[in-house]
């Protein structure tokens, strides 16, 4: 167990409070998307050196109070996980609006066809076109 | 001009096969243009809307109610001469005659968004299950969005919109934290949004609707939403 109030409890928690706003409140732009890697990059790194040299991390833990490098690894881990959920929801999420739209298009388009045949709808050549045309311009604004 | 002919009745539909030509038939009754949003029911739902007067749009893959709902307002909207857009359910919940209540009250120019409330004086409310007559009024007065509009019940399927909110409403949350994401989005807005007393009623037919326990799923995905 780690003491109440070492280092490492505040540096954790407020690491995944900021990228957690980070990741959440911000556009992703290609800066973003390249540190993200970057961080990734550096993270397997210092996994490598841990592994080969195991003294040197439990030398940084006990700076940082914590009581074992591996321990320091495993709160590493756990925070790094997290935020790897948390991006593949908010990707998920973005995909999922767009099939959203396309199915949303798609299904118009054949609603459109089919309540025509039904009677629904008045013939093509009516000024009705126009109704169609609105609605193309409002998917396309979305 | 046949009445109420500038209204749009739009019913998302999942699995409802047994009811919903019956409710889309009393709804027909009073208002000529309705239009079924199948949200790629397994069932036979869409063939049952077929057999009656309303607007078909079926979505290829389910998507969820809120997607269905916002599918259902770009059709009626690009129909030429609708004013008035509706959210009703498919399951047999709602009463017509409430819509006509609300009808009222929007073309009387007095609200631009009226929405049904379950928990108003003069709703029929002996029929909501006891343990949600208890919670959705305490739910609508923690949230601070229905709190800004002054709501009784934030989570009512029953809404009416006019032509210019109906058009600047876009529905990102897929499922059921739609809901939530309107009021939202109303609160923020500059409509004028009235509530009206209507009669839920709570059939045997199915335990379906809202169960509380979603509330947490929807919680989490209105606050994890990027803000727009």
């Amino acid at each position: 167990m780690i003491q109440v109030g070492s280092i490492i409890q505040y540096a954790l928690m407020a690491g995944v409070l900021l990228i957690a706003i980070v990741f959440v409140r911000s556009q992703h732009g290609v800066r973003v998307q390249a540190s993200k890697r970057l961080g990734f990059f550096l993270f397997l790194l210092l996994n490598i050196y841990a592994v080969a040299r195991p003294d040197d991390v439990t030398w940084v833990a006990h700076r940082l109070g914590v009581g074992r490098g591996t321990d320091l690894l495993l709160y590493a881990l756990i925070v790094t996980f997290v935020l790897a959920m948390l991006a593949t929801y908010l990707r998920i999420n973005e995909d999922e609006q767009r099939v959203t739209q396309l199915a949303r298009a798609v299904a118009i388009r054949d609603a459109e066809v089919l309540n025509r045949e039904r009677g629904l709808l008045p013939p093509l050549s009516t000024p009705y076109i126009a109704g169609a045309t609105a609605a193309a311009a409002a998917a396309e604004e979305q | 001009m046949r009445e109420n002919s500038d209204v749009w009745i739009v019913i998302p539909v999942y699995g409802e096969e047994k009811v919903i030509a019956g409710v889309v038939e009393r709804v027909l009754h009073v208002f000529p243009n309705v239009v079924c949003v199948d949200d790629g029911s397994p069932d036979n739902s869409a063939a049952e809307i077929s057999g009656t007067g309303a607007h078909l749009v079926r979505h290829p893959i389910n998507m969820g109610q809120g997607a269905a709902l916002q599918t259902g307002f770009e059709y009626a909207l690009s129909r030429a001469g609708g004013q008035y857009f509706v959210t009703f359910d498919a399951d047999g919940q709602h009463r017509v005659e409430d819509v006509q209540k609300m009808l009222e009250m929007a073309r009387s120019g007095a609200a631009d968004v009226v929405l049904g409330s379950r928990f108003l004086d003069g709703a029929g409310t002996t029929s909501v299950p006891r343990l949600k007559r208890l919670l959705l009024p305490i739910i609508a007065k923690l949230s601070p969005t229905a709190r800004r509009l002054k709501l009784t019940d934030a989570h009512n399927g029953l809404r009416l919109l006019t032509r210019p909110a109906a058009e600047g409403l876009r529905i990102t949350q897929n499922r059921m934290a739609h809901a939530s994401e309107i009021v939202g989005w109303l609160a923020r807005s500059k409509w004028t949004v009235r509530e009206t007393p209507v009669t839920v009623l709570y059939t045997d037919y199915k335990g379906k609707g809202q169960s509380l326990i979603n509330g947490i799923n929807i919680l989490f995905d209105v606050t994890l939403s990027r803000r727009k």
